[in-house]
């Protein structure tokens, strides 16, 4: 028996098969993203030759507002997707509604650039939403809101497509709950709420950490869905910021300069990510 | 008074989930099905809540070649792309699920970066790289791209779908003189052909819904889907851009259908990165 756990082992000719056929992906993955990854730093912390934090302060004196309103944008999406994911999926635990449950669902399989476009037909001035209000009579057609190109927004359709992911994994949290705590709870008296509230949510934090870390980072990191809404004036994500300092100035030190900025602030998020998917 | 009571709840409860079902319904299809009419308003002036000409004017360019070229683009690179990251990431992901060698688990996390970092400041990088050899701008340098982001899918499932097949068949295979090579090839690789096509079948669709490597790297030359809807949007083409969005939908549609009938929940959490 302790033989057979034992690792297969492989030699000479049959090694290098292996060696070779793995080595490939290695090559991809290093040459179009831990190259450029290291390539990217390394240029935003360098100056005509020399070590410098020139960069940094330029992202300091220019960007400073858009990092604080991307954080902003990020959090308020996490909220938007805890205050609807959380009680809708305890409900979805204790009840069953196959329907709203599919629903759920959707955001998932549809592509973010879908999302941008589609949440920007709906949202800006001229859009679906207020054609509706307008319909019902309760909108002034002089003066139109924009939710489109305010934070709020965007705040909307980030969350609009990250609730399919995050349901998901409340879902297989809830799920992993016992089911006697919850018969002691109902045997109590306690509802739907209190049961998702004092039970569910408790027991099940660590995967809705996870989950929010992973939503959280995600938002944060956000291109296409920014992109495609569209902001006139007032300050941009990050990324934005990152495209327009790459694609229309050349200017690739600050662009670096700025990703690692979003490094950071990711990689505090990635850290406890990877941590739990290693254990 | 009892039997009142709960007659009363009941509608109550009635009354509470339809509520919730009406928002839903509002929040979740509202936005797509903004899609919809404005893939059909040939005319819509400010203000009215609802287009004044409606028409299949702008389907009908999905027969044109202005659509198509970058439609078939798309489904050539997503193929490329998908039949090339199997090939790298079989061997790979069955060495990480069963043989035991240094590195292991770092190469595990190195696959997972391309997904939990920010992917563009990277990408803007690697097409800096791209320009100086030559790559920026071609069809091999998109798919090049396309890859990074599709073995990070490829590479874990195929490495949870070598775990979840038992052991002992292969030990059994082994036992009886086979090769390493050789049980990999009739016990192992036969074995894992269903969690193969539920892997290409998700790199084939990030590869189709690929948007940020290929605007950078492809440009100006390769425009696949998004970007032809992206351009489209730009230029307040708001029709020509819906209605491209309506054809992106689509495969994603048929793999939730097809995932809600057949397949197993574990598979969906790695789309959520899509």
């Amino acid at each position: 028996m302790e033989l057979a756990k034992e690792t297969p082992r492989i030699r000479g000719m049959e090694k290098t098969l292996w060696v070779g056929l793995c080595l490939p992906s290695l090559l991809v993955l290093g040459f179009a993203f831990l190259y450029p990854l290291l390539a990217s730093i390394w240029s935003s912390i360098i100056h005509e030759g020399n070590f410098s934090l020139v960069h940094y302060s330029r992202v300091y004196k220019l960007y400073r507002q858009d990092v604080i309103f991307t954080l902003g944008v990020a959090v308020s999406g996490l909220v938007l997707v805890l205050l609807v994911g959380l009680p809708v999926c305890g409900y979805l635990r204790l009840r069953t509604f196959r329907t709203v449950e599919f629903l759920l669902k959707v955001p998932l399989f549809v592509p973010f650039v879908v999302v941008g476009h589609a949440m920007r037909v709906f949202l800006s001035p001229h859009g679906t939403l207020n054609g509706l209000l307008l319909l019902a009579g309760i909108l002034d057609p002089q003066h139109p809101p924009s939710l489109a190109s305010s934070w709020i927004g965007l705040a909307i359709a980030l969350a609009w497509k990250h609730l399919g992911l995050a349901a998901l994994l409340f879902m297989g949290a809830f799920r992993a709950v016992d089911e006697a705590y919850l018969e002691a709870a109902q045997n109590f008296g306690s509802g739907i709420l209190r049961q998702t509230k004092d039970i569910l949510i408790p027991m099940a934090a660590p995967s809705i950490a996870v989950a929010c870390v992973l939503v959280f980072a995600s938002m944060l990191a956000s291109f296409s869905i920014p992109l495609m809404m569209g902001r006139g004036s007032g300050p941009q994500m990050l990324m934005i910021d990152v495209y327009y300092r790459f694609g229309q100035h050349g200017d690739y030190a600050t662009a670096g300069a700025l990703g690692v900025v979003a490094y950071l602030m990711a990689s505090g998020a990635a850290f406890v990510y990877l941590r739990n998917l290693v254990r | 008074m009892n039997g009142m009571d709960i007659t009363k709840r009941k509608t109550l409860r009635l009354a509470g989930r339809l509520i919730v079902l009406t928002l839903f319904l509002f929040a979740i299809v509202g936005p797509l099905s903004s899609l919809v009419i404005w893939s059909l308003a040939e005319r819509w002036n400010w203000p009215a809540g609802f287009p004044q000409v409606i028409g299949l004017k702008y389907w009908a360019q999905m027969l044109t070649g202005d659509f198509l070229v970058p439609l078939r683009r798309g489904v050539f690179i997503a193929g490329v792309v998908t039949v090339l990251s199997l090939f790298l990431a079989v061997p790979l992901g069955y060495a990480l699920a069963r043989l035991r060698f240094p590195g292991r688990i770092a190469i595990l996390l190195a696959f997972l970066l391309p997904q939990a970092f920010p992917q563009l400041p990277v990408f803007a990088s690697a097409t800096r790289e791209f320009y100086r050899v030559g790559l920026a701008g071609t069809l091999p340098g998109v798919i090049l791209i396309h890859l990074v982001g599709a073995l990070v899918f490829a590479v874990w499932t195929m490495t949870a779908v070598f775990r979840s097949i038992p052991e002992p068949l292969e030990e059994a295979a082994m036992n009886l003189g086979a090769s390493l090579t050789r049980s990999f090839t009739t016990v192992s690789l036969p074995l894992a052909f269903p969690g193969i096509l539920a892997s290409a079948l998700l790199v084939f669709l990030y590869s189709l819904d690929e948007f940020t490597g290929t605007l950078l790297v492809g440009a100006p030359f390769i425009t696949t889907l998004p970007v032809y809807m992206y351009t489209a949007s730009i230029g307040y083409e708001l029709q020509v851009a819906s209605m491209t969005a309506l054809v992106l939908m689509v495969p994603g549609a048929m793999l939730l259908l097809l995932l809600e009938r057949f397949l197993k929940a574990e598979y969906l959490a790695f789309l959520g990165q899509l």
